[in-house]
């Protein structure tokens, strides 16, 4: 067994006091900040699969997430210090004229669980402030976030806003109760994550296809 | 019937308005009830009014989208609360309230009240109301984590609000009272604790509905319960020990199974795909046909008292309406023909 693998297991039962105990013994000369970053990333991985597969559900990815972040607490200073960044930043919001951010929430922790750097501009976004804040912070990813479905025609703008805005690489991902593929294909969305776990796997591969 | 007073009340250009004005808000509930041709004077299914009614009897000024509570109220907060909830509350309460007086004049219409659960409540005065619930699920204590105690202060005063307007409706004339828990489902509580044990669902989740119907029964005002979100079958056990005259279940759910779960004192109600009248590529109007002429055989199949409806309130989706209205005339339609 890998001596990280507790730390990975930690993360993913969503024990936030072994996952910073084992982050504080992980710390030292033998180790790379890299690799505690890896386990980490692993054990939120693995969280992912099991939302995916059923066996765990949203409180389960929620204490994870929360386990993740008391480790990265502790070990960002030193990833700062050795050079190791994020995969690539995105920024979330929920769109204009809806309030509510529970599920944008969860996909915002699920991504920084995966080493995304996270902007996170809150509920009812303008188009506007999505592109600003894709434009300062050099997004890869921009996710639109709607629960209601009188909301949903307001993602048309952004969408659309932001194609005009002709931002290099950057990849559009919708989501939230009453989204669908059909949707996302008909407002002209690069993705659509049905739910916080594969919004993950939905960003690493729009990234990744360039 | 639709869950369609939403649908109604946005004929009119000034929607918001009516939704503080008695008269023109009974009219709406009761224009809906003849629409659809159903004696049950369905209230409008507005989820914000407690919300706002509660940050206004503890006297947060903060725009009530915005807040959360980080900590819990300070005696002088929770002091005002204690005295002023039976006192002045907001316009859209008060015109919810009293515009049942109004409908109770139609001699042919059940004059319905309506409010938020206290669960449902709860979840909008946290900024994460998932992590405390499983966190208590898992036995942690209100001494032991300061969140739990948050969530369960904010969960005794959504219930305390709650009991409070539902007796203004009573007092008002309701007969039945709907009571909207849409949060009360699988994405809040982990089935996987549930399986395992844990009593949270009962702690959190019934057991102020069952102080919600421990008055309504005192009064003899029966229960519509609602909940349209993904469900296990414990839950849907649990809405039904409330003895619910009607259970109002989302599209989620097929409901000749769960006929087995309720007993046939309990009518079923739904549970048509409505959040996706929207749009006519994921639900059409011959879906809607074929989904409600399928309803209503193997619900007769199935012998268990049903009323076919919308899985939620059907919104007024702009662009859309024209799209969501034929959808909803086509259920009405199979109804005839049912009939």
């Amino acid at each position: 067994m890998s001596p990280l693998e507790p730390l990975s297991q930690a993360i993913n039962k969503g024990n936030r006091n072994d996952a910073k105990r084992l982050t504080e013994e992980a710390i030292g000369p033998s180790l790379a900040p890299r690799q505690i970053l890896d386990a980490l990333v692993s054990g939120m991985d693995e969280v992912g699969r099991r939302f995916q597969a059923g066996e765990v559900f949203v409180p389960e990815m929620l204490m994870s997430s929360r386990a993740m972040k008391e480790a990265m607490g502790l070990l960002e200073p030193l990833l700062v210090k050795a050079g190791v960044k994020p995969e690539f930043t995105a920024v979330i919001g929920t769109v204009q004229g809806d309030l509510h951010d529970i599920g944008k929430n969860l996909v915002a922790m699920m991504w920084k669980g995966a080493n995304f750097s996270v902007i996170d501009l809150g509920t009812n976004v303008s188009p506007q402030k999505f592109i600003s804040a894709a434009r300062q912070h050099g997004a890869k990813i921009v996710g639109l976030s709607a629960l209601v479905t009188t909301t949903m025609p307001a993602m048309r703008q952004p969408v659309e806003a932001i194609r005009e805005a002709k931002l290099q690489g950057l990849k559009i991902v919708i989501g939230g109760a009453p989204i669908t593929q059909s949707f996302a294909d008909e407002i002209g969305a690069d993705g659509f994550a049905p739910d916080a776990a594969s919004a993950v796997e939905v960003a690493r591969k729009l990234v990744a296809a360039g | 019937m639709p869950l369609g007073t939403d649908l109604l009340l946005h004929e009119s250009p000034d929607a918001d308005a009516i939704k503080t004005d008695v008269k023109r808000l009974a009219a709406v509930v009761i224009k809906s009830a003849r629409r659809y041709r159903t004696p049950l004077a369905m209230p409008l299914m507005d989820l914000t009014r407690e919300k706002a009614a509660l940050l206004h009897l503890l006297g947060i000024e903060e725009g009530e989208n915005e807040f959360h509570f980080t900590e819990p109220p300070d005696t002088a907060a929770l002091e005002r609360f204690d005295g002023s909830l039976g006192g002045e509350t907001t316009p859209a309460v008060h015109a919810s309230t009293e515009s049942i007086c109004l409908v109770a004049t139609q001699r042919d219409l059940l004059p319905m009240g309506l409010c938020i659960g206290p669960f449902s409540l709860m979840t909008k005065l946290l900024s994460d109301p998932i992590t405390p619930v499983f966190l208590a699920g898992s036995g942690a204590t209100a001494d032991e984590e300061p969140e739990v105690k948050l969530m369960e202060i904010a969960l005794e005063l959504s219930t305390r609000l709650a009991l409070g307007i539902i007796q203004r409706q009573i007092d008002a004339g309701a007969k039945m009272m709907v009571i909207a828990e849409p949060a009360a489902n699988k994405v809040f509580f982990s089935p996987a604790q549930i399986a395992a044990g844990s009593d949270v669902f009962e702690k959190i989740a019934m057991a102020p509905n069952r102080r919600i119907r421990a008055l309504l029964k005192g009064a003899g005002v029966d229960l519509f319960f609602h909940c349209c979100g993904e469900l296990v079958d414990p839950m849907v056990r649990a809405f039904a020990s409330l003895d619910p005259a009607i259970l109002s279940l989302g599209s989620s759910r097929v409901l000749w199974n769960d006929a087995a779960l309720v007993p046939k004192s309990t009518v079923l109600f739904g549970n048509l795909p409505s959040k996706q009248f929207y749009s006519d590529s994921l639900v059409s109007v011959d879906d809607v046909r074929h989904r409600s002429r399928e309803l209503i055989e193997r619900m007769r199949e199935a012998r268990h008292p049903f009323i076919l409806g919308t899985e939620c309130d059907v919104l007024s989706v702009p662009d859309c309406r024209p799209t969501i209205l034929a959808k909803v005339d086509a259920m009405l339609e199979r109804d005839d023909v049912a009939k």
